[in-house]
């Protein structure tokens, strides 16, 4: 009995070691079918598509729909990258000095209008585009933004701004308030502080901040598709889109559009991994 | 008591005015702002000593509140953009919602809620409102389930767990742009993989076009949102999970619990607070959907797959209807402003135990 037992916690152990990481293998697997069926067509000559479900490797690797992709694309990578990295700069640049400021008026005797401003910053980020978008249009008409990177880099900040400022205020807090003060008694002014000590205690929540900004603003259809209607300026998703409505019919240069427009979503997965989860815990959990 | 300890805020106020007047003028801190019991910081200390007694009144107020204006100045650029690209769009909305605007460009007269009337009558925008209900919660029900299970599953440690579980957040990172794009073509009626898989199977004998009914289109729709929320829910999940003592199962699990047992009576209640903030944020992720729909079924067959945004973004931007756009992207913000005011509150209370 006590042997039957014990033999069969054994294999029941054993089972585990194996099973868990197999089901695990499958759960991922599943999830990744769509990404690995992109990234496997989009390597396929376009002839090859209708045997698609029979294989699951590709017959032979072509790196042409790459080239037709790359060739109708560039132009909206290269807007894509502008818009994007402004974004960046504008909503760090923005959110940085607004979260000292609010942590440190916070300190001061300020601290139900810091937490009225913190509110009102959640809040925003819960404004739909579509509500924004329509007032834009009409704002960026007088204003003869509509049709232009900067336009799209102020529009694109509404999403991340607010949520730098959260990040980056979540962690300014969890400095200690001596590092600044010490800095201060030392005769640096307030913007010393904030430039010599804050700022480059705070390069995690930077990095953090400024790589979420920048996948919101490259990810951004919305504005792209209503901020820039019959007009010369098209991010990528825009491009995207009439690439796929224009070829209906050949799925390979479209999916290799598909490719290029995530690879930013995979550098940040291989290389920013940490600074992700801490972006996703922090903005959906801090407030 | 022998003492009173002085509560954090104060000290933490006390030590940065004193600070802060060491740097230009030697003024003293606030009079009287606490006991020097020697308890306080060192800095505070020397401070306190360094600098000569203090002139009072007006210059004393000038400085504290110099320091504080200085610090309004560093939120004042975020304040501006906040106005201007919140605040006044949103008031914009509003206005133009009252207005009897047809071409986006152009303005009109006031004809007062005329637009809102009009649009609640409408019967496309009646199957947007019900569509975006159907939308809103079949996402988040599958969401949510799916992303728990793979959660719980992965917060067992195994070989290979931590890999598997930072791939799995690879969908959420996409563009949404690009999954719909993928979407799209693998359920296409001819040649979608989707398609060819199921008549390999046998299962199906001829093509299905997914989306020539609103059904149809509201499932694919419904189905890609899905896998794009469930690495937001399970990453959450996960932490969630995390967070829970093992102790708590095991002393469960000594209780005689079975698996079923502890998940229901440790699990559950545990997890609460982080499922509902997980839950009310992908409602508002949810809500805001707009690109999937444009690039899956562009709100056809004939507006049978429109939600309240791309309702709202076709009758704004493409049915010369522009006050009506407006109207119906109001009721949309009145939606989510009100799912966030229960999202701060159970956020507040969250910070409050936590």
């Amino acid at each position: 009995m006590n042997q039957h037992l014990t033999m069969q916690a054994f294999w029941k152990r054993r089972a585990r070691r194996f099973l868990l990481p197999i089901g695990g293998l499958v759960i991922t697997g599943f999830m990744l079918l769509p990404i690995y069926f992109t990234v496997e067509t989009s390597l396929e000559p376009t002839s090859a598509l209708q045997a698609l479900s029979q294989s699951l490797l590709p017959s032979h690797f072509i790196l042409s729909n790459y080239r037709v992709a790359f060739d109708a694309e560039h132009g909206s990578i290269i807007t894509s990258l502008l818009i994007s990295l402004g974004a960046v700069v504008l909503s760090v640049g923005v959110g940085l000095p607004a979260a000292y400021g609010l942590t440190k008026l916070g300190y001061l005797r300020s601290r139900a209008v810091v937490s009225v401003a913190v509110m009102v910053l959640l809040v925003t980020q819960m404004v739909p585009g579509i509500s924004l978008t329509i007032a834009f249009y009409k704002l960026f008409l007088h204003l003869h933004l509509l049709n232009s990177i900067a336009g799209l880099i102020l529009a694109d900040s509404t999403s991340g701004m607010p949520f730098a400022t959260l990040v980056l205020r979540a962690y300014l807090g969890s400095i200690p308030a001596e590092l600044s003060d010490a800095a201060y008694v030392d005769g640096a002014s307030e913007w010393r502080t904030f430039r010599s000590v804050i700022a480059p205690l705070a390069v995690p929540a930077i990095i953090t901040s400024g790589l979420f900004v920048f996948l919101f603003a490259w990810g951004d259809f919305l504005f792209a598709y209503t901020l820039t209607a019959g007009g010369s300026v098209t991010p990528l998703t825009k491009g995207l889109l009439s690439f796929f409505t224009n070829n209906t019919v050949n799925w390979g240069p479209v999916l290799a559009t598909v490719v290029l427009a995530a690879i930013p979503s995979g550098l940040i997965l291989g290389f920013g991994q940490r600074y992700v989860m801490g972006g996703l815990r922090a903005g959906a959990l801090k407030g | 008591m022998p003492r009173e300890e002085p509560p954090p805020e104060r000290q933490a106020t006390w030590s940065v005015r004193a600070t802060a007047s060491a740097n230009k003028a030697p003024v003293e801190a606030r009079p009287g702002a606490l006991p020097d019991d020697g308890r306080m910081p060192s800095l505070s200390g020397a401070l306190r000593q360094a600098t000569p007694p203090p002139p009072k009144g007006a210059r004393q107020w000038l400085q504290s509140h110099r320091r504080q204006a200085l610090l309004v100045a560093f939120v004042l650029p975020a304040l501006a953009y906040v106005v201007i690209f919140f605040a006044y769009p949103l008031i914009y909305g509003v206005t133009m919602s009252l207005e009897k605007i047809g071409f986006i460009a152009q303005s009109g007269p006031f004809i007062g809620l005329h637009n809102y009337k009009e649009e609640i009558s409408d019967p496309v925008t009646g199957k947007a409102l019900v569509d975006t209900g159907i939308f809103l919660l079949a996402s988040i029900f599958f969401q949510f389930t799916i992303g728990l299970g793979i959660a719980s599953y992965f917060n067992r440690r195994f070989f290979l767990s931590g890999l598997l579980r930072s791939l799995i957040i690879i969908p959420w990172l996409f563009p949404p742009i690009a999954s719909g794009t993928i979407f799209a073509i693998m359920f296409a009626g001819q040649g979608g993989i989707i398609d060819e898989t199921l008549r390999s199977l046998h299962l199906i004998s001829s093509p299905i076009f997914w989306f020539d009914s609103s059904f149809k289109a509201m499932f694919v729709i419904i189905f890609v949102n899905v896998w794009i929320g469930i690495p937001f829910n399970a990453v959450l999940l996960y932490s969630g999970l995390q967070d829970i003592p093992g102790e708590l199962r095991e002393a469960a699990a000594l209780d005689g619990c079975g698996a079923w047992q502890k998940f229901r009576y440790v699990t559950v209640p545990l997890l609460r607070p982080v499922s509902l903030i997980v839950i009310m944020l992908g409602i508002i992720y949810t809500v805001k959907t707009f690109d999937l729909v444009i690039v899956l079924t562009n709100g056809g067959p004939d507006n049978g797959s429109q939600l309240m945004s791309t309702w709202a973004y076709t009758l704004a931007f493409q049915n010369f209807q522009t006050g009506a756009g407006a109207a119906v992207a109001n009721m949309l913000f009145v939606f989510c402003m009100i799912v966030a005011f229960f999202y701060i509150r159970a956020t507040r209370r969250e910070v409050a135990i936590g």
